[in-house]
């Protein structure tokens, strides 16, 4: 593949991430919301794949094998199994309504690209313009965990952040060290496990998902 | 001899981690002891290779750790704390199978233990400050860990195990803020390398890097104002931990007080070395003190622990400011007595913390007052428990005697010495360390005489049985050891000056003369312990000999013994724990600031007639009480202001983050 190829690639996967990014935040339902955070790891570990196609990097090639294992499948998979049946799997009242919080995510990433110039500006390779897109999907998985009510849309806000700090390190340095992003993929996993258990313990002993619901054990 | 011997350390200790977390019960514990123990060996391997060759061990990795990799380099300083620390571990395994059913034998227990172990060996044989501060970290969790194992029993284990959690923590911030600070001044990846851009670097770094190791280290080493946590977590340890903690863990501070000042910094300034001098000083009264006024068994061993690495201090201190001043001879020989004391201290400590572990298992308690009567249930431990703690009393013929004759004759000759500051500092110590020596024979004295003699105090101790063989022989190897390097302290000597000539640059001291005798080069000073020891054999025989033969002239009766016209002489008549110590107290008021309480009740048709009288002392922290309570209390009431921001809804607490990242972005761009 031509030069200009990868760089299209890599300009469509890193796109990808911020529009599932969005996605989530627009779609009520939960399994929506899981489906479109599935494909963005994969986007995620397209990113990382031709990146290690165009600078000849074995290791990358196997992170990004990694991510799209995890990212793309495992950890959707463990949260399907949590998503409810029925109508409880729609997020029917967030406290901030659904077009106020794309327009928030519009301004999140307009920011994320007024903020990024020193970062942009450090990394040498042409990948650098990419990194506001990481940003603001970090920025958009923080306002989807401050917004959202459903345990299940906690996760994958907590995931949005996950996936595009991952973003920014694929496009600003190349990538982590194998080791490094073996230890932080064996983290989130281990987070979404205790969460999904939290879930369902949730679930049983109070009949719902909802945070909200937690208020009650204060004091 | 290569690095690989260190590599094959650390992939044993690991080995014993993953066999301890993993194997089924009926084999963990063995199997991690065993491993343990031969990961143990091969650090002594190594560190008696280097000590006697003089040259360093070492090995890089590129791989473990990112940015810098690990690098391990086992120099003299290193090898003598090293083979300290795997000499006790290898008791404390030794001495584990026995002891594992008493809340050592779950899985987390035997598959942290070893990493405790090997961690404090790369501690000490870390090359870089990443690997150093890496291995710090994980010694002080796994040790935390171990302390909080067995904490569904006990109130008083959760709340040693927040103090140590703090405590231990707040010293790893301040040591990390130290090495950052050098090495990034510095500009070097390890210690050899930044020791060789030490001197460029900027007096105001130099001197808060200084300040912070003091502190980070201090409080690992137990050091007054900074000790408050070692009475509590050490006593809840379970035993072996506390063998380790106390005989190993605490040389650690020890060693990065060494490292940061000398090895790193190239020797601190005379204000440093008399702040450690002060530290040390008023380390090993107060822990003195208050081990002579604690009523519980591992509580005392804890305070002369802090008592043991004050004397280490000071002799450190002296060092460093003669050093100072160019007199390295004098310096390296206050520098072997500094590693001599902490080789000394680690052998009698741990074999007191496994004798009293011994005591615990057979008995049920740690109370003084709740003990007794043991020297003929319990023969072997007693024996031991004995041999150790007349080495903590630096009694001849055993190592605590010849550490201190050391520690005297440095300081004593350092008073020759010109020079305001060492002359006055000397004097203080030398006059200071003379009461600390009275106070910590009161201590053990009370600990043998009311803990191991007499009748038994409680259905406990009245049941009490010899533990079995392992306990023992771990307790006992440690004790058989005081008195080796009691009597032939030359087998070690030679080694200790080694270190210490990497420590004090240029100073060589040639303490050892003669093959049987330590005779000080070039100044006055001669000790035989050889001679020491026949000498006291025969003044032992001859006393008994000459009682037998007195005795044997008068027909023996036996008769009841007087009792003061009473019937009845019951357990609860004998000399306490208390009573032994309440003169001392007395004395100490303002220091120890007993808290006594005596309830008087009436019988109720008379009030000339007393029905019961019930006294209850105890002896607090007065440190803790002075230096940490208001924190504490100052902490408390702004977590309580801070409740009004906490709606416990977690929306609110998300929203509070993005918004501090959004002004956070702002901001920086």
């Amino acid at each position: 593949m031509s030069q200009s190829g990868y760089v299209a690639m890599l300009d469509l996967g890193a796109g990808v991430v911020l529009v599932c990014a969005v996605v989530t935040l627009w779609r009520r339902s939960l399994a929506a919301i899981v489906r479109a955070l599935a494909l963005q790891g994969v986007a995620l570990g397209g990113v990382a794949l031709f990146l290690g196609l165009r600078q000849h990097d074995g290791a990358l090639v196997v992170v990004s094998l990694v991510v799209v294992g995890e990212k793309g499948a495992a950890i959707p998979a463990v949260l399907m199994r949590v998503v409810p049946r029925g109508p409880t799997s729609r997020e029917l009242s967030p406290l901030v309504n659904v077009p106020a919080s794309l327009v928030a995510a519009g301004a999140l990433t307009l920011l994320a690209f007024a903020v990024s110039g020193p970062v942009v500006a450090l990394v040498p390779t042409t990948t650098g313009r990419l990194v506001p897109l990481g940003l603001a999907t970090v920025l958009i998985g923080v306002l989807a965990m401050a917004v959202r009510k459903k345990a299940v849309s906690q996760i994958v806000g907590l995931l949005l952040v996950d996936n595009g700090i991952a973003l920014v390190a694929f496009l600003a340095t190349g990538g982590f060290p194998l080791v490094v992003e073996l230890g932080a993929s064996l983290d989130v996993l281990l987070v979404v496990v205790v969460l999904r258990v939290l879930g369902s313990e949730m679930r049983s002993r109070y009949g719902v998902l909802d945070l909200d619901e937690l208020q009650e054990l204060h004091d | 001899m290569s690095g690989a011997v260190l590599v094959l350390q650390v992939a044993l200790g690991a080995a014993a981690a993953a066999v301890g977390g993993l194997a089924p019960r009926h084999v963990r514990v063995r199997a991690a002891a065993a491993l343990t123990a031969a990961a143990c060996v091969a650090a002594v391997v190594a560190a008696v290779s280097v000590l006697g060759s003089g040259h360093p061990i070492a090995v890089h990795t590129a791989d473990i750790l990112p940015l810098t990799g690990a690098s391990l380099v086992l120099g003299p300083l290193g090898a003598v704390l090293v083979s300290v620390t795997a000499v006790v571990a290898i008791a404390a395994s030794v001495y584990w199978p026995g002891y594992a059913h008493h809340g050592l034998s779950s899985r987390t227990a035997s598959g942290i233990l070893p990493v405790f172990v090997t961690s404090m060996l790369v501690v000490l044989e870390a090359g870089d400050p990443v690997t150093f501060l890496v291995a710090w970290e994980l010694m002080a969790l796994s040790s935390l860990v171990l302390v909080l194992v067995d904490q569904d029993r006990r109130e008083e284990t959760r709340s040693a195990g927040q103090w140590y959690a703090v405590m231990t923590h707040a010293g790893a911030a301040s040591i990390v803020l130290a090495m950052v600070l050098v090495s990034v001044h510095a500009g070097g990846h390890s210690f050899a390398e930044i020791r060789a851009q030490a001197g460029h670097l900027p007096g105001g770094v130099r001197d808060v890097s200084l300040v912070l190791a003091l502190v980070g280290f201090g409080s690992k080493a137990g050091v007054v104002p900074l000790h408050v946590w070692l009475p509590k977590a050490h006593p809840e340890a379970p035993s072996p931990v506390s063998a380790l903690m106390s005989g190993a863990m605490v040389n650690l501070g020890i060693y990065g007080i060494l490292l940061v000042g000398d090895r790193l910094l190239g020797g601190g300034p005379s204000w440093w070395w008399t702040a450690v001098v002060a530290l040390g000083v008023v380390s090993a009264l107060f822990g003195a003190l208050q081990a002579s006024a604690a009523s519980d068994l591992k509580r005392l061993l804890a305070y002369s622990t802090t008592d043991n690495m004050g004397l280490v201090l000071v002799a450190v201190g002296v060092s460093g400011l003669l050093a100072d001043g160019r007199h390295e001879t004098l310096g390296a020989l206050a520098m072997v007595a500094a590693l001599l004391l902490v080789v000394n201290h680690a052998l009698f400590k741990a074999s007191l913390f496994l004798s009293v572990g011994s005591i615990q298992a057979a008995t049920g308690t740690r109370e003084l007052d709740r003990l007794g009567g043991l020297v003929r249930r319990m023969p072997v431990t007693t024996a031991v428990f004995v041999v150790a703690a007349l080495a903590v009393a630096a009694l001849p013929p055993l190592n605590g005697f010849v550490g201190e004759w050391l520690l005297f004759q440095s300081l004593l000759h350092a008073l020759d010495v010109s020079g305001a500051v060492v002359s006055v500092v000397v004097s203080v110590a030398v006059a200071a360390l003379a009461l600390t020596g009275g106070l910590t024979a009161v201590a053990f004295v009370k600990a043998i005489g009311i803990g191991l003699l007499g009748r038994p105090r409680s259905p406990g101790a009245e049941a009490a049985r010899e533990v079995p063989h392992g306990m023992q022989i771990g307790a006992g190897l440690l004790a058989a050891l005081c008195v080796v390097l009691g009597v032939a302290p030359m087998l070690v000597v030679p080694s200790l000056e080694r270190a210490a000539a990497t420590v004090v640059a240029g100073g060589r001291s040639h303490v050892l003369r003669g093959g049987v005798e330590l005779e000080l080069a070039g100044l006055r000073g001669i000790l035989a312990p050889v001679w020491t020891a026949v000498g006291l054999a025969l003044a032992a025989g001859v006393a008994v000999g000459t009682r037998d033969l007195i005795r044997r002239r008068p027909k023996r009766r036996v008769a009841d013994a007087w009792a003061c016209g009473r019937e009845l002489l019951t357990p609860r008549m004998q000399y306490t724990a208390a009573s032994f110590a309440e003169p001392l107290e007395r004395v100490f008021d303002d220091v120890l600031r007993p808290d006594r309480d005596v309830t008087v009740s009436h019988v109720a048709e008379s009030r000339f007639f007393v029905e019961r009288v019930a006294y209850r002392s105890s002896v607090g922290d007065v440190v803790e009480r002075v230096a940490y309570r208001p924190v504490i209390g100052a902490v408390r009431w702004w977590g309580s202001r801070a409740r009004a921001l906490q709606s416990g809804s977690v929306h609110r607490y998300l929203g509070y983050g993005l918004v501090a990242l959004l002004v956070v972005l702002v901001v920086l761009a």
